[in-house]
């Protein structure tokens, strides 16, 4: 069988579509497929799946937020690639890495719904990531430790201190892998 | 050399072996781990520059220091090779799109790709023979410590490694295992496992298509969720699936012989006679009579064939290789005629070499 949509590739997924309680088959192509139904490839057949489940996300947003201005419904933008979270929900997909932080307070729902409950990871860190939340939460303490030394008036060690504090956050400006913690 | 022992030659790659645990229920595993770079666009916004940028940064960690892997753009490539290695899977139909900037890296072996700039800026991907999940994670896991060492990763405090689809993120893994099950299919089984599947985070399809029509009975189990689990626990949880699924089609298959024996029989050598002389073969028999005989040799009904035969046929009857195996571009009504000659050549060639070792 061709695909319907482009008539030119054979057709190697069949996605059923619901619309207005009428149930409609389309036989697509891998490279249609994956355009068209971005999340087919993962959700399989599941009839709820995340595009669903998003644009009804929006629906019902868009029905409480009837009164309000254009701009709240819009929601958060992302401050790199210019991203609305109402553009996310819509598409499914983020603009950038710093869309995560731009959306953190919606995301949580998010992953709840397609992710099956779970909205924190607890896999794998980065060496170089862990090697720098160590360094920020190092520089931190010693923040503290200056002040006491300084509120104790022994400043040859807040000034020692304060060095140590200085080399840290170098090394974290330079890439952070090279953090030595000791 | 006939046509067919020159293009076996180059077509063959490693995964495609009989080899591997439980080989002969279990095609192949596959590994993914989708990475990004900070202080870039997702490929679906990003610039030529930015795209440009990625595969630079990327290419340099990887084909810098050791020379087992080459770094091929894929507007260098025909698309007729492109097609090909998205019919062995080393890369997907959206990479070898002529339109986007994309870049495979591929090992020497073609057991390791890494595309970049596919829907993510990186996603390594390893393929193993038979089932070998932790062994094919841990080649994943090494070249991401690799990559990581270079490369500034998008990575979250909460939420994990960053990836362009929330489907994705977390661990950005997608571990999966391709699984010939006849026997559970004969007997109509798939709809009910693929339900019980979907309820534990995971999910099963045809490999080649969606749900239970799966082309040569292969389907695809992989995980769903890649959020909130450890790598360990979803590679666990997905074993311990795939071994309860070998063992419900090992029981199928007993059952089956003990019940249908003679019709079972019958079914297999009709295959192995229509794959051996048809002139004419459309993808869907030619996958139904490949599984058929594959299940033949299984349970020794059929000897003299190696598995490994069945797993390479089920690759090379796809358009791309027929035309390459053609050395022309074909018409579909010409792709069945050089569907059934690549069959009926293959299989005679095994024949034939069983002959000389008797004599
Ligand atoms: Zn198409
Ligand atoms: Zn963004």
């Amino acid at each position: 069988m061709i695909c319907d949509h482009c008539h030119e590739r054979p057709a190697s997924v069949v996605v059923t579509q619901s619309k207005n309680g009428k149930t409609q088959e389309r036989h697509l192509c891998d490279v249609c497929a994956a355009h068209f139904h971005p999340f087919q490839g993962d959700f399989g057949n599941d009839p709820f799946g995340i595009q669903q489940f998003l644009s009804n996300w929006i629906v019902g947003a868009a029905a409480q937020q009837a009164g309000r201005p254009q701009t709240v419904e819009e929601g958060a933008e992302c401050p790199t690639c210019g991203l609305t979270f109402k553009r996310f929900l819509e598409r499914g997909k983020f603009g950038c890495p710093d869309c995560y932080s731009a959306f953190r307070e919606e995301l949580p729902q998010v992953f709840r719904k397609v992710q099956n409950g779970h909205v924190e990871h607890t896999g794998k860190v980065p060496e170089s990531f862990s090697g720098r939340v160590a360094a920020e939460r190092k520089i931190a303490e010693l923040r503290g430790l200056m002040q006491e030394a300084i509120g104790s008036e022994e400043f040859e060690e807040a000034a020692r201190v304060r060095d140590e504090i200085r080399q840290l956050e170098r090394s974290l400006a330079e890439g952070g892998d090279q953090v030595d913690l000791d | 050399m006939t046509s067919i022992e020159k293009f076996l030659q180059n077509a063959v790659t490693p995964w495609m072996g009989s080899r591997g645990e439980h080989s002969d229920i279990v095609l192949s595993t596959r590994i993914r781990l989708a990475r990004n770079l900070a202080g870039h666009r997702f490929p679906l916004d990003f610039s030529r520059e930015e795209a440009e940028d990625v595969e630079r940064q990327a290419a340099a960690v990887l084909t810098g220091e050791d020379n087992s892997f080459s770094c091929i753009p894929m507007d260098s490539m025909p698309a007729l090779k492109r097609q090909v290695l998205v019919e062995k899977h080393l890369i997907s139909p959206q990479l070898a799109d002529p339109e986007r900037p994309g870049t495979v890296i591929l090992s020497d072996d073609e057991s390791i790709s890494i595309m970049i700039n596919e829907e993510d800026h990186i996603r390594i991907q390893v393929i193993y023979p038979g089932l070998h999940l932790m062994e094919a994670y841990e080649q994943a896991d090494e070249l991401d410590d690799r990559l990581e060492a270079k490369l500034p990763y998008a990575f979250d405090g909460d939420f994990g490694y960053i990836t362009s689809c929330p489907t994705n993120t977390g661990t950005g893994l997608r571990a999966s295992v391709m699984l010939h099950l006849p026997a559970l299919s004969m007997t109509n089984n798939m709809g009910r496992i693929a339900q019980a599947v979907s309820r534990l985070g995971m999910v099963v399809r045809g490999s080649y298509g969606e749900g239970s029509d799966a082309l040569g009975n292969v389907y695809q189990v992989s995980n769903q969720i890649t959020l909130g689990k450890s790598e360990r626990d979803i590679l666990k949880d997905l074993l311990d699936l795939t071994e309860r699924l070998i063992e419900q089609e090992e029981r199928a298959r007993r059952a089956l012989l003990e019940r249908t024996s003679v019709k079972l029989e019958d079914r297999i050598w009709r295959s192995y006679g229509i794959l051996s002389n048809a002139r004419v073969l459309a993808t869907d028999e030619a996958a139904t009579r490949l599984s058929d005989v594959r299940l033949g040799i299984d349970l020794g009904i059929i000897e003299g064939v190696d598995v490994s035969v069945l797993n390479e046929l089920m690759i090379f009857m796809q358009p791309a290789f027929l035309q390459q195996f053609a050395g022309e571009t074909l018409q579909p009504g010409e792709r069945d005629v050089f569907r059934a000659k690549l069959i009926r050549e293959r299989i005679g060639m095994e024949r034939g070499m069983e002959d000389k070792t008797e004599e």
